[in-house]
C-alpha cells in the first residue's frame, strides 16, 4: 500500500463521512417519526434533532402498553385504533427465515449437481431455470391464487413460503452455481480417489467452502422475502400477512397513519437487521485459499 | 498384486486426440515414470487411469480385471495431482488423515499413520494449519502425505515433486523410493525432471504428442535411445547432434561433416553413403590432442565437479564435459576424442536409431 499524505486522507474520510450521511439520513429521519407525536409529524421546518419522544406510536401498533400478543391473531382494522402488529412481524420473519432455508436447500443441491456433473442438456437446464423467472410475477400471481385456493394452500404459511422459495430458486440457484464451479474440480476428484461418496464430499469438503456463498444467497433471498408484496397480498386473506402488505393498510380513506407506519417499519428493521448480523460472519472470501497451486 | 494394463488406449475431446492407441504394460510392484514435454498427455494418461477421466478407445486392466468402466472409488489408487487439490477448509492433520477416516479406521489408527507421515515429510509442526498458511513445498509435501497413508493398490503422481528446492526434492526422491520398496505398491510417476527419472525409475516411458516413443529401463533410453528425440531428452547436457554422412575411410567406416572424420564401429560399413545425424554425448568425449573434434572454445562453465566448455565446431556449438582440472580459459583450441561404441547414428531423414 502507498504511504498516503494527511491531507488526502482527511479529504477520504470526508467523502466517506458524506455518503454514509446520504444513506443514513432518510433511516434516521423516518425514525424520528416513528418516535413523534401525531402532529409534531408535520411540523414545518421538521424537527430533526430536536423534539419530544414517544413510544405512542410503538404501543397503537403493537397493541397495549408494549405487550406483543403474538397469539392473538386479530384482523386489521383500517382506519386507525388498535392494530397489534406483533403477529404480522412474527408472520414476516417466520416466512422469510423458512422460505430462506427451503430456498437455500434446494438451490445448493441442485446447482451443486448442476456444477459438477455431466447429464445430457446440462447448458439447456441452466437457462431454464433462468427463464423461469424472466416472467413478471403479476402474470402468475393470479393462476397461482387459483391453484393455491384448489389444493387449500391459499392463506398458509406454506403456501407464501412455497412461492417466496420457488421465487428466489432461480437466482440462488445461479448464483451458488458460481460458487461451486469456482472450486477447482480437483479437489472432488482428489476425494473420490481417496473413497468418499459423493455425498460424502459435498457435505464434509465442498459445502463448508462455499459457506460465504450460502451466507450472501440467503441475505438476498432473506431481503426479497421480507419485501415482497405481490404474492403476499394476492395469497393471503385473514390468515396472515406480512410487514410489506400491512403497512399498506395505515394508508386509509381518513388519512395515512404515518406515525404508526413509521414504527412498524422501524420495528421491522430490527429483525432483518438481525439476520444479516448472524450471517455476515460467515461472509468470508477466500475460503479455497490455499487448495491449489495458483 | 496390481499389474496396470493400457491396450491400444486412445483419448479424445471432440476433435482434438490427446492420446493415440497407446499401449502400455505396468508391471506388478514396478516404478515407472512417465516423461515428456508439457501438453503430451501424462496428466490425461493417469486420470484416465484413476477413473476421472472417461477412456475414449481401448481397453484399461488393473489386476487383470477391465476397469474401464470402475467408478474412482472402486479402483484402489491413490493419485497426487498436479496442484495439490488440498481441502482448504480441513487442517493438515485431517487431510492427511481424511481416507482413512473414509475407510472407517480407528481413531488411534488414524492419529498414528498421520503423525507417521508427518515426519517423514517433516510436517510435524504443520499438522494443526490450514492449507492457505503454508508454502507451495509444504503444500506439495500434504498432498504426498495423503496418498503416502494410503494403502492402494497403485499409486499416481502427477509431478509432486515439482514445487521443492533441489535439497528437499532429492531427501524426497529417497523418500518416496523407500516408501515403494516398503509398500511394493506399483507406481506411476509423472515428472519433467530427468534427474527424478533417472534415478527413482525401473522403467521410463517417454511420451511425444500422445504416443509412446520409447519404454524401458533408465539405462536403455540413455545408452540406446530409439530415436534422436529420446537421444535430445535424456541426458543433461544435451546431446550433441552433428549432420554429417557415413564414409569410407580406407577399409572401415567414418561419419564425415565439414573437415570433420570421427571413426565408426565397423558395422557401420554397411550404411555407407547415408545421410546421418550422429550424436555424442557431452560426457562421453575426452580431451585428446589429437582427437577428431577440434574447435575455439568460446565459454569454460565450471559445474563443481566438472567443467562444460562450449566449443565451435563446424561453425555449430558443441557442448564436452571434462574434469574441473582441465580448465582453461576461453579462445583455446580444444580437440577431442570418442570411442567409437559411444557414438550414436540416426537417419537424417526419419531421426530413427540405425541400429547395427
Ligand atoms: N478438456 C480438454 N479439452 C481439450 N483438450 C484438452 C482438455 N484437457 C486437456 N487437453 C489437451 O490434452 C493435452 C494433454 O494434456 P495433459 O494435461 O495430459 O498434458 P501433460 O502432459 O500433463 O502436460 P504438463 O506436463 O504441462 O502437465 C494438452 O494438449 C491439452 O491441451
Ligand atoms: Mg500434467
Amino acid at each position: 500500500m502507498m504511504v498516503r499524505s494527511k491531507s488526502s486522507r482527511m479529504v477520504r474520510t470526508i467523502v466517506g463521512w458524506a455518503v454514509v450521511a446520504l444513506f443514513a439520513f432518510p433511516l434516521y429521519y423516518w425514525m424520528t417519526v416513528a418516535f413523534k407525536e401525531g402532529n409534531e409529524i408535520f411540523n414545518w421546518p421538521p424537527k430533526v434533532w430536536s423534539f419530544t419522544p414517544t413510544i405512542k406510536n410503538f404501543e397503537e401498533v403493537f397493541g397495549i402498553s408494549f405487550g406483543f400478543g403474538f397469539g392473538e391473531q386479530r384482523e386489521v382494522l383500517p382506519g386507525g385504533g388498535n392494530f397489534r402488529m406483533g403477529p404480522r412481524l412474527w408472520d414476516s420473519i417466520v416466512i422469510a427465515i423458512l422460505s430462506t432455508a427451503l430456498a437455500i436447500t434446494i438451490a445448493t443441491l441442485a446447482s451443486y449437481a448442476l456444477s459438477r456433473m455431466n447429464f445430457r442438456g446440462r447448458h439447456h437446464f441452466v437457462s431454464w431455470v433462468l427463464s423461469t423467472r424472466m416472467m413478471p410475477p403479476v402474470a402468475v400471481a393470479i393462476p397461482i391464487f387459483f391453484i393455491y385456493k384448489d389444493i387449500g394452500l391459499l392463506d398458509t404459511y406454506t403456501g407464501v413460503i412455497l412461492i417466496h422459495a420457488l421465487m428466489n430458486l432461480p437466482l440462488a440457484v445461479l448464483l451458488m452455481k458460481s460458487f461451486f464451479d469456482d472450486i477447482p474440480g480437483e479437489i472432488d476428484e482428489s476425494a473420490l480417489v481417496d473413497g468418499a461418496s459423493r455425498w460424502l464430499i459435498f457435505r464434509r469438503i465442498v459445502l463448508p467452502m462455499v459457506k460465504g456463498g450460502i451466507a450472501a444467497t440467503a441475505v438476498l433471498c432473506f431481503i426479497f422475502s421480507w419485501t415482497e408484496f405481490l404474492f403476499v397480498l394476492t395469497l393471503t386473506q385473514t390468515g396472515l400477512k406480512t410487514v410489506p402488505v400491512v403497512s399498506s393498510t395505515f394508508v386509509t380513506s381518513t388519512g395515512t397513519a404515518w406515525g404508526s407506519m413509521a414504527a412498524l417499519g422501524a420495528a421491522a428493521m430490527i429483525p432483518a437487521f438481525i439476520f444479516i448480523l448472524l450471517v455476515q460472519k460467515h461472509l468470508v472470501r477466500g475460503l479455497t485459499l490455499g487448495s491449489v497451486k495458483q | 498384486m496390481a499389474t496396470v494394463e493400457y491396450r491400444r488406449i486412445g483419448k479424445s475431446y471432440g476433435a482434438v486426440e490427446v492420446l493415440k492407441e497407446l499401449d502400455l504394460t505396468v508391471e506388478d510392484g514396478t516404478f515407472v515414470v512417465l516423461l515428456g514435454a508439457s501438453g503430451c498427455g501424462k496428466t490425461t494418461l493417469l486420470r484416465m487411469t484413476a477413473g476421472l477421466e472417461t477412456i475414449s478407445a481401448g481397453e484399461l486392466s488393473i489386476d487383470g480385471k477391465v476397469v474401464n468402466t470402475v467408478h474412482p472409488r472402486d479402483r484402489d489408487v491413490a493419485m497426487v495431482f498436479q496442484n495439490y487439490a488440498l481441502y482448504p477448509t480441513m487442517t493438515v492433520r485431517e487431510n492427511i488423515g481424511f481416507s482413512l477416516e473414509v475407510a472407517k479406521k480407528s481413531k488411534a489408527e488414524v492419529a498414528e499413520m498421520v503423525e507417521n507421515a508427518a515426519r517423514v515429510l517433516n510436517l510435524t509442526e504443520y499438522l494443526d494449519r490450514k492449507p492457505a498458511a503454508l508454502s507451495g513445498g509444504q503444500r506439495q509435501r500434504v498432498a504426498m502425505g495423503r496418498a503416502m497413508v494410503r494403502n492402494a493398490k497403485v499409486f499416481l503422481f502427477d509431478e509432486p515433486l515439482s514445487n521443492l528446492d533441489a535439497k528437499l526434492r532429492a531427501h524426497m526422491r529417497v523418500e518416496i523410493r523407500q516408501l515403494h520398496n516398503r509398500l511394493g505398491a506399483t507406481t506411476i510417476y509423472v515428472t519433467h525432471d530427468q534427474i527424478e527419472a533417472m534415478t527413482m525409475a525401473d522403467r521410463i516411458v517417454l511420451m511425444k504428442d500422445g504416443s509412446i516413443v520409447q519404454e524401458g529401463s533408465p539405462d536403455d533410453l540413455y545408452d540406446r535411445p530409439n530415436s534422436l528425440f529420446v537421444a535430445e531428452f535424456i541426458g543433461t547436457p544435451q546431446i550433441n547432434s552433428l549432420e554429417g554422412r557415413i564414409v569410407d575411410d580406407g577399409g572401415s567406416p567414418a561419419f564425415e561433416t565439414g573437415g570433420i572424420h570421427v571413426a565408426l564401429p565397423a558395422g557401420y560399413g554397411a550404411h555407407t553413403g547415408r545421410r546421418v545425424i550422429c550424436g555424442i554425448r557431452p560426457s562421453d568425449v575426452t580431451l585428446d590432442p589429437d582427437g577428431p573434434l577440434r574447435g575455439t572454445m568460446s565459454i569454460a562453465e565450471k559445474t563443481g565437479a566438472d567443467v562444460q566448455f562450449y566449443v565451435d565446431i563446424d561453425g555449430r556449438e558443441f557442448v564436452a564435459v571434462a574434469p574441473r582440472a582441465s580448465y582453461v580459459s576461453a579462445g583455446t583450441t580444444l580437440a577431442f576424442a570418442v570411442a567409437p561404441e559411444k557414438l550414436h547414428m540416426f537417419d537424417a531423414e526419419t531421426g530413427r536409431r540405425i541400429e547395427l
